[in-house]
């Protein structure tokens, strides 16, 4: 029997935010809502990073004083994923508003959201 | 020293579910201002989770860029669109 | 030349030089005299220090390699060991693409310069990213940073094209920009199969661990990782399932625009390329799909490069299929195939840009670039003629330019390895990018021109939108197409300038292909 631990359930949530991200990203009409599924991706890819850095039964990753080094890196979570997310929130913030701007933009011109009739190509 | 406890495994459970319901009610609405506050509460149940896998500092990171940040910006987008998604 | 150093000081300047001059020339708002002075001081600096430099390492962490055999920290570079460092590597390859982008990067500084936006600022700004992040990704060794490079990429391709104002441009910057996310996301995902499974993000410690190391069934994973790294490459060189996205990108900036944007994605193309090749190129089937893709690319982008009326999108269709002649040589993985696949790079980058800039130069001259209502150029200005000639000759792989000389490397090493049908669709490439480009170029040069009043189409800056007024080209214009048609004539006649910056890396990472 598989042991239901933090990290398996933070994985099925992570899957599925990813899933829905996607899914959401290619099917939905709405170009706003295109936008909230891309934000949902990139929940999803930074719980999936922060899971991969846990450690069972571990502590937070704090050099607290009285702490030997050695004890400090068999027991603390790794530091490295969360630097990595750190960047990818900032990362999606940027693209985010990139994408409202451009939408915004592309509501001047067309007057609808509907991805449909703003994202057809043209005839040239 | 920080310890682990069996509160974080039913915090993890429900948060969880929690993440789950609240995306993929956030993409049904058809109200897009309804869909934007439900994405930050969704991040709210993200940053709990952040912090039961002892990343206290990711937790904090995400309960302010994801209830403050991306959906203000996604509500100036709406502001500036319309607000009820079109048949 | 020979010699490594390991905190070379010349790959933080090729970094930050660019994203300084990005922030000053934003604060510069629309003095457009001073952003002209600072934006070309710097991109010469760029290129004198590119020539100037030695080889060498950069490692983030600041701390020395682990020697495996003795357990002792070493700073010398030749001796196989864990890095376990943030690393940038600084060679013969990078020294090659990066001089030629710092070479396209001056000259298209010195045409988006001449004016045509009104608030400079932003817009040089956005140039010089591109420059910097296609840097990033051409000198990376570790995961981390090359995510990163794909992510600033990404967004500032969306600025650039969405800075001519036409409709379509902002459509194609969207569209484009979503997949950018969606690809962003999917090497965030690599990274972390591979950061979890060696627990090594430097690529030389994972395909260390990789070797050494049992993997006992967590094998799949690996597979999983080179989907996701498809799907980026895919992104940045606009191969087969979004060539449409890509070729719109490229057609709807300002053609000096599409120069600089082709060159990063060639560049990007080329080093994740190399990447996979190392990571996953003794997977089995990995090369098969990666050669299958760009096979596809090649014939598709052609044949939809054969039906456009306008020079263009013509040209937007045939840089995305010769991204897929680029990929053919990186996937075949041998030495031959490699040295060609990336000889072709620059070639191309080159060729295109003599392309690019006579299409700009149409675009002034002619009312618009499409081949209905452009016509009898060749009046005008018979040195543009001749320069747009001699650019379709290099395209083409006709002898004495360097399209030739790249062409033959990659059909023979096609040949040698067993593929007689790779060899046959370069072939068929060749043929046809010969008769797209010189339809357009009897349409638009060489055609009389009417005396009737001309249509004018909707892709025509504001400038020079008077019907029958001529707008002044820019100084720069034609000297910088006189500077490209004589290197490619050079490197036509003198492979070897190239190609021995290629070899190293080529026989560093060459694969025996097995049938």
């Amino acid at each position: 029997m598989i042991e239901v631990t933090i990290q398996l359930l933070s994985f099925f949530a992570a899957a599925a935010l990813v899933i829905i991200g996607i899914t959401g990203m290619l099917f939905l009409d709405n170009l706003i809502k295109k936008i909230i599924a891309f934000i949902l991706l990139s929940d999803g890819v930074n719980l999936m990073l922060v899971a991969v850095g846990y450690v069972e039964g571990g502590i937070v990753s704090i050099l607290l004083p009285g702490m030997s080094p050695s004890e400090f890196a068999s027991k603390a979570i790794l530091v490295f994923p969360v630097g990595i997310v750190l960047t990818n929130i900032v990362i999606s913030v940027s693209t985010t508003a990139v994408l409202v701007a451009l939408v915004i933009m592309l509501y001047r011109r067309y007057g609808t959201l509907k991805s449909s009739k703003v994202l057809k190509e043209e005839r040239r | 020293m920080i310890e682990l406890s069996a509160s974080f495994m039913v915090v993890a459970y429900i948060m969880v579910v929690g993440i789950t319901i609240g995306a993929i009610a956030a993409l049904l609405q058809k109200d897009l201002l309804r869909a934007a506050f439900i994405s930050g509460a969704e991040s709210i149940a993200l940053a709990f989770l952040f912090q039961a896998l002892l990343a206290p500092d990711l937790g904090l990171t995400q309960a302010i860029v994801g209830t403050v940040l991306l959906p203000g910006i996604i509500i100036v987008g709406i502001f500036k669109t319309r607000r009820t998604e079109e048949e | 030349m020979i010699e490594s150093i390991s905190n070379l000081w010349s790959i933080p300047l090729l970094v930050m030089i660019p994203i300084f001059a990005t922030i000053i020339v934003n604060l510069l708002f629309n003095r457009n005299k001073a952003i002209k002075y600072i934006s070309l001081i710097s991109a010469l600096s760029l290129v004198v220090i590119t020539l100037l430099s030695p080889y060498g390492f950069q490692w983030f962490t600041g701390q020395p390699a682990l020697n495996p055999n003795t357990l002792t920290f070493t700073f010398d570079a030749s001796i196989p060991a864990w890095r376990m460092a943030l690393e940038f590597y600084f060679g013969p390859l990078q020294q090659a693409l990066i001089f030629v982008m710092a070479l396209i990067l001056v000259l298209v500084i010195g045409i988006a310069t001449n004016g045509l936006t009104k608030n400079q600022g932003p817009y040089i700004g956005m140039i010089f990213l591109l420059f910097a992040s296609a840097a990033i990704i051409v000198m990376v060794n570790d995961l981390y940073h090359l995510w990163i490079g794909v992510e600033i990429g990404s967004l500032v391709v969306a600025g650039v094209v969405a800075a001519s104002g036409e409709g379509i441009s902002q459509k194609a910057a969207l569209k484009y920009t979503f997949f950018s996310a969606l690809s962003g996301a999917g090497l965030a995902i690599a990274l972390a199969l591979i950061l979890g499974l060696t627990g090594y993000s430097n690529i030389s410690d994972a395909i260390r661990y990789i070797q050494t190391t049992n993997l006992n069934g967590m094998s799949s994973i690996l597979y999983v990782a080179f989907g996701f790294f498809t799907l980026s490459w895919i992104y940045a060189g606009g191969l087969v399932p979004i060539h449409p996205l890509k070729s719109e990108v490229y057609g709807a900036a300002f053609p000096h625009g599409t120069a600089m944007l082709q060159t990063q994605s060639k560049l990007m193309l080329v080093a994740i390329g190399l990447v996979m090749l190392r990571l996953f190129g003794s997977l089995p089937f990995a090369r098969e799909v990666m050669l299958s893709i760009s096979v596809l690319t090649m014939m598709l982008g052609v044949v939809m490069a054969l039906l456009q009326t306008d020079l263009r999108w013509i040209l937007a269709y045939l840089i995305v299929s010769h991204s897929g002649l680029v990929t053919v040589g990186i996937s075949l993985g041998t030495y031959d195939a490699l040295v060609g696949g990336l000889f072709q790079a620059v070639n191309d980058v080159l060729y295109m840009s003599v392309l690019l800039l006579g299409c700009e130069a149409v675009y002034y001259l002619g009312n618009g670039t499409s081949t209905k209502t452009a016509a009898g150029i060749a009046k005008k200005a018979p040195w543009l003629a001749l320069a747009v000639v001699l650019g379709t000759f290099a395209a083409s792989g006709i002898p004495p330019f360097n399209g030739f000389q790249s062409e033959i490397i990659l059909i023979q090493s096609a040949l040698k390895v067993g593929l007689p049908e790779v060899a046959v669709v370069i072939l068929i490439l060749s043929v046809t990018t010969f008769i797209a480009l010189f339809r357009a170029i009897y349409s638009i040069f060489l055609r009389p021109a009417d005396t009737t009043h001309l249509v004018v189409s909707g892709l025509i800056p504001s400038e020079a939108q008077e019907v029958g007024k001529e707008t002044p080209i820019p100084r720069g214009l034609y000297l910088s197409l006189a500077i490209l048609v004589v290197i490619t004539l050079i490197l036509g006649v003198y492979p070897d300038l190239v190609i021995r910056f290629l070899t190293p890396v080529a026989q560093a990472v060459s694969i025996p292909w097995y049938p």
